[in-house]
């Protein structure tokens, strides 16, 4: 049985209904790049251009070393990175419960605080610290303790406002969650807690990293909530970068936090991309 | 029009999917496409409209080679399992569509479209969207939709597959109406189910494993199987083992009459004996067996017999009085019923 | 499923509903009984008036409205003709490129706004693009920011839509063009009316980078609630954030109507 071997090349099957040659496939991706690229990309280049040159003229360092030299931009750093921290632990704590409960323990209404969520989604982030300032401000109604002008404020707005961006993923792998899983646990004898801990929560893990990531650097750049305390004694990056550059027109010295909060976040967000595609978001 | 393939080779990733396949289906006729999934079939009908590119071969439509060639420029219609009727346009315009894709004239657009709606009877939903119809009717107006383009070959997918089983004999005998009315129309036409492909084909194309194990008529492949997979996927079958004598067969120490033209004396082969046609009781050709399972199916008894460590089946006209589990009974059959095979035949 | 007796269940509820109602329900309440006061010093909003609403829809605040408005529609008509362009010519790509393609417009969310806003004001305040001082750097700062949006959730939809539909018109010899056109896009519609939602209300409540970039004559109603919490103004602001959010809901509510119609399955 001398049969040849045969090898055949290896060819895709055409993704989808057009068989055009790759070259105009590619061609086609152009415009919408070109336009990410002109908008984007290229003013983002010259922000980290800029971020070299010192106002004295020439390219140098030094704009770096006068920012990382400054105990504003020390101080504001580790604000930023603690309040965010801190923000989504709180985020992931609050909104595992409550889509716990909502996924979990029904009761009417359930659905109308899942459409409760999306629209509070809509709506920007300062407006919860435009409220927190008629409960806790100056003339509040719990009274003028300067509890808003301090990080702790900020950290209340920020897990307000963020704690539905967990809570969308979470409810989301519940509804894939099988049920009869439960059952079949409860039936075991398993009391709710060791439900919870042994059948739920491992479910529910990718989408509590995922969404816990994207609070994460939804947090780190958060600037309406901070603006809008007014608080002088709380400056977040984003916070610096603006006044910088608009208040002081430290062109130089703004674009060197960008840069820094930049990294910071993109290398975040590329965690959070990663993390995310895992969990088969 | 025909369809041809000319040794047509289909790899993904590596993976030979279709393994050169070399078949004409000649202008006017159906050919069905049968085998288990993963064996090609639908691999091969997809070459045919386009939607996956041959490492190697070559497709012809009316000896047009048309591999090179994106699928809206064939001038195929197509049917699919799912349907895939477009579920924001209405019947009539879902049947219209191709029409308009080829920008007909409006006039001969409207009596097309009536008139495929009226052959597969669904004229009176013209003005319905697809949601509002049944699974049947959704495929009534899939074929519609593949008609209207008036295509000299249709390409059917497992059509009635997701259909329930009594629709899906009423489709069958609608199918076999259409293709009386358009007998100008060839027919690719891939099914795992063998009733379907008994009913509906002029000729079958046996796949398994990428590859084409047989072709012929239904009538060749069910009398006269060329090998095993055929025998047991058409029709199903007893294979057992047997060693080739002169003028019989020997089985479990039993000499068996059949015919053995073209197997040597001494040769190992396999016996292919469909169930129908064994017989309950004395006879030539008789094989002696303890019963192991019986089966009530309304018409008739189906009897697994243990003979020598082999399952021997038959299906037997309602039984007054059926044998018991467990015991001893004797079948038989008929030389002629019976095909031999030679070992290995159809595999290598 | 997971508490079965009754009194663990209210027990649940009843903790559920004292952390969701005043994190979540309280605020926006709160703003929305400012808006109608004059004081607010006990439990509840003193010295009613609708004092607020009559300043917050005419003159200056109205001007913020149609500024907002304008700038919230041209950015998400034009984010997500480029978003789902991207996201269409993506779906054509080999799989190493539409990652990158992704990863690429995906970008600006994980930049911050800030940020977005100094590149913009950064590369448009000279020539041969001088954009600063005008209504475009705004709208085109919001268009960036919302981009990733619209090609997200429209890539999304596109790995969902069923290929069986555009092989079933090719096969009756629809061209690609047609098949965009009569079958894709329809197809996608849903989709891209949910998407050009979420680009709407993200725009009309964007802050961050409007306050690197607006020109005086282009004041969206965010900064104007700014300005007015700035000098104290809290239930004026409020009056005019109920109208920001009035308004964001309004669209969604139209949008959301459009998209049942565009819903066929």
């Amino acid at each position: 049985m001398a049969e040849a071997v045969r090898k055949p090349r290896v060819v895709r099957g055409w993704p989808r209904s057009s068989p055009r040659p790759f070259g105009a496939r590619l061609l086609w991706v152009l415009p919408p790049v070109a336009l990410l690229a002109l908008f984007f990309l290229y003013p983002l280049a010259l922000v980290v251009q800029q971020s070299f040159r010192p106002d004295s003229g020439g390219t140098s360092l030094q704009p770096y070393a006068d920012v990382f030299a400054s105990e504003a931009f020390r101080h504001a750093l580790w604000t930023t990175v603690w309040l965010a921290l801190a923000s989504t632990g709180g985020c992931l704590v609050l909104g595992f419960l409550l889509a716990l409960v909502i996924a979990f323990v029904p009761l009417p209404g359930a659905k109308g605080v899942a459409r409760f969520i999306d629209v509070y989604l809509s709506f920007p982030s300062f407006l919860i610290t435009l409220a927190l300032l008629f409960i806790y401000g100056t003339t509040g109604i719990i009274g003028s303790f300067q509890f808003l002008t301090t990080p702790w404020g900020v950290l209340l707005a920020e897990v307000t406002y963020f704690t539905p961006f967990v809570m969308r993923p979470l409810l989301a792998a519940f509804s894939q969650l099988d049920t009869a899983q439960l059952e079949a646990a409860s039936s075991l004898g398993a009391r709710a807690p060791r439900i919870v801990r042994q059948v739920i929560l491992p479910e529910a893990l990718p989408a509590l990293a995922a969404g816990g990531s994207l609070v994460l650097v939804l947090c780190l750049n958060e600037f309406g909530i901070v603006l809008f305390t007014g608080a002088k004694g709380v400056t977040t990056l984003p916070m610096l970068v603006y006044s910088k550059a608009i208040l002081e027109s430290d062109y130089p010295g703004a674009c060197v936090v960008a840069v820094v909060n930049v990294l910071i976040s993109v290398g975040l967000y590329g965690l959070y991309r990663v993390v995310s595609r895992r969990a088969g978001a | 029009m025909g369809i041809r393939f000319d040794s047509v080779t289909v790899a993904y990733d590596g993976n030979v999917v279709l393994d050169s396949l070399d078949l004409t289906v000649e202008p006017g006729e159906v050919m069905a496409l049968l085998g288990p999934s993963g064996s090609g079939k639908t691999t091969a009908l997809r070459a045919v409209a386009g939607f996956v590119r041959p490492a190697s071969g070559r497709v012809f439509l009316a000896e047009k080679d048309v591999t090179d060639l994106p699928p809206h420029r064939r001038g195929i219609g197509m049917v699919v399992q799912q349907y895939a009727l477009f579920p924001h346009l209405r019947v009539d315009e879902n049947v219209a569509f191709g029409l308009k894709a080829r920008k007909a004239p409006k006039g001969e657009i409207r009596g097309r479209v009536a008139e495929a709606l009226e052959m597969t009877g669904m004229a009176a939903y013209a003005r319905r969207f697809p949601r509002e119809l049944s699974g049947g009717q959704q495929q009534r107006v899939a074929i519609a939709r593949a008609l209207a383009i008036r295509p000299e070959v249709l390409l059917l997918d497992e059509p009635l597959s997701a259909l329930d089983a009594r629709l899906r004999s009423g489709m069958l005998t609608e199918l076999a109406r259409l293709h009386r009315e358009l007998p100008g129309v060839s027919m690719l036409y891939v099914t795992h189910d063998q009733v379907e492909a008994l009913t509906l084909a002029d000729r079958i194309a046996v796949m398994d494993k990428a590859r084409l194990q047989a072709c012929g008529t239904p009538r060749e492949l069910y009398r006269s199987p060329a090998d095993e997979f055929t025998a047991s996927f058409v029709g199903g079958a007893n294979l057992v083992p047997v060693t080739v004598g002169a003028g019989g067969v020997s089985f479990a120490g039993t000499e068996l009459k059949v015919a053995t033209e073209g197997v040597a004396v001494g040769a190992r082969a396999t016996l292919c004996v469909r169930p129908h046609v064994v017989g309950l009781g004395q006879g030539p050709n008789q094989l002696v067996g303890v019963v192991r399972e019986i089966q009530w199916r309304g018409a008739t008894h189906r009897l697994y017999v243990e003979v020598d460590g082999h399952t021997v089946m038959a299906d037997l006209r309602e039984l007054k009085d059926p044998p018991a589990h467990g015991d001893l009974v004797s079948l038989h059959f008929a030389p002629d019923d019976a095909v031999l095979l030679a070992a290995g035949a159809g595999h290598g | 499923m997971l508490v079965h007796s009754r009194r663990a269940k209210w027990a649940v509820w009843a903790v559920f509903l004292v952390l969701f109602l005043p994190l979540f329900a309280l605020p926006l309440l709160v703003v929305l009984g400012a808006s109608f006061a004059t004081h607010w010093s006990g439990v509840l909003p003193s010295g009613l008036t609708t004092g607020h609403y009559r300043a917050a829809t005419r003159g200056e605040a109205l001007q913020a409205l149609t500024t907002s408005l304008v700038t919230a529609v041209t950015a998400s008509l034009l984010a997500l003709a480029t978003g789902t362009w991207a996201a269409l010519a993506g779906a054509a790509l080999k799989k190493r490129h539409r990652r990158l393609l992704d990863a690429l417009f995906v970008l600006p969310v994980a930049v911050p706004s800030v940020v977005v806003g100094l590149s913009v004001l950064v590369a448009f305040s000279k020539p041969p693009m001088l954009l600063n001082g005008t209504r475009w750097i705004v709208i085109l700062a919001h268009t960036v920011l919302v981009t990733a949006f619209a090609h997200q959730s429209v890539s999304a939809a596109i790995t969902r839509l069923d290929p069986a539909y555009e092989q079933a018109a090719a096969s009756l010899g629809a061209r690609p063009a047609y098949v965009l056109w009569r079958v894709r896009l329809p197809l996608l519609l849903p989709s891209l009316t949910a998407a050009a939602g979420l680009c709407f209300a993200l725009s009309m409540g964007e802050l961050s980078a409007t306050m690197m970039l607006y020109p005086p004559d282009w004041t969206p109603l965010p900064v104007l609630i700014y300005a007015a919490t700035d000098r104290g103004a809290l239930f004026a602001g409020s009056a005019i954030a109920v109208v920001l959010m009035a308004a964001t809901l309004l669209v969604l509510f139209a949008v959301s109507r459009v998209r049942t119609r565009a819903s066929y399955r």
